[in-house]
């Protein structure tokens, strides 16, 4: 096989994995929809319980839903314009929205871990301590136009959800759950690769169509399992 | 020879305690203060925290008639019959 067919198989490969704006479009409103049933389909166990991990759990799929929002309107808007960066073409439009972006996701990470720690984790300052993290994110993403520190915030996020899901599994009392802390780490995971496909947009561009089913899949198998249970 | 203690009754949590008040209050249609602190098997501080959560989340109202009794309401029956629900739930996402 030539160096040309190889470089050729290569480009369609890329065209093919590389998605449209339809596909980006579904792609965010099956999650923002099966995030929102999550946050609703519990609210009567919520309300009935006023349960702490119940409430971090349902706030933590709106915020999935609001980050996921933002995520598709930046998409849309770097579709259209055919460019590469939000804040390049709308310069305080594009900020804010990148920071509500990064807030939401931040957020939404932290009251999933909060949800399942939150008996170990008793200090009334949690809460405020993951607010502040996520500020100090979302500004970081903003005043640091570089990849490497997208990367570092990243890895960091990444260092912090492993070590708190494998301490939540390793104090659960019920094996079983071993699963479900599988589906949370892959879903946190896959949720950092749509971080970066933000910030940094060519660098996943190859493996978007695998994240993207990947990432549904883990919603639709948490969306399942909350409909499974609540009835 | 050494005696085997009895066995201790497991602790029940917040919403444990909650389905059995509520529960008394169910078997009895209404039932005056102190049988309902009695049965619950509390301490009766606790019983007074849990008692004022109760008709603050409106679980229970008070009837005054002759003597001072308790009913369950809308929203306690409810809670009783989505707590096999709440539970599966609790347990199935560690919450």
């Amino acid at each position: 096989m030539t160096g040309r067919a190889i470089t050729g198989m290569g480009q369609g490969l890329g065209k093919f994995m590389t998605l449209g704006i339809g596909t980006e479009i579904i792609y965010s409103f099956v999650i923002i929809v099966c995030s929102l049933m999550i946050y609703f389909g519990t609210r009567e166990l919520y309300n009935l319980t006023k349960h702490k991990g119940i409430k971090y759990f349902r706030l933590s799929f709106l915020f999935f839903a609001l980050a996921y929002f933002f995520r598709s309107f930046i998409k849309i808007i770097l579709f259209y314009f055919d460019i590469r960066e939000i804040r390049l073409l709308l310069p305080v439009f594009g900020s804010v929205t990148l920071f509500i972006f990064m807030y939401f996701s931040a957020i939404a990470i932290f009251y999933l871990l909060y949800s399942v720690m939150w008996k170990k984790w008793k200090s009334k300052l949690t809460i405020y301590i993951f607010h502040l993290s996520a500020l100090i994110i979302s500004t970081t993403v903003l005043l640091f136009i570089t990849s490497l520190v997208y990367f570092t915030i990243n890895l960091l996020l990444l260092i912090f959800i492993i070590f708190t899901v494998y301490t939540a599994y390793h104090q659960s009392k019920k094996k079983k759950s071993y699963n479900l802390y599988i589906i949370y780490l892959m879903l946190f995971i896959f949720w950092i690769f749509n971080i970066i496909d933000i910030l940094v947009p060519s660098l996943l561009q190859t493996f978007q169509l695998f994240i993207y089913l990947f990432s549904l899949g883990i919603f639709l198998l948490i969306f399942y399992n909350v409909i499974r249970k609540t009835g | 020879m050494l005696l085997e203690k009895p066995a201790k009754m497991a602790k029940r949590n917040k919403l444990e305690i909650i389905r059995d008040v509520l529960r008394i209050i169910q078997e009895h249609r209404e039932i005056k203060p102190t049988p309902l602190l009695r049965r619950s098997n509390i301490s009766s501080s606790r019983f007074k925290e849990y008692y004022s959560e109760l008709l603050e989340k409106e679980f229970l109202k008070e009837t005054y008639g002759k003597n001072k009794k308790i009913t369950l309401t809308d929203k306690g029956q409810k809670y009783l019959e989505k707590y096999q629900t709440i539970i599966n739930f609790i347990d199935e996402f560690e919450l």
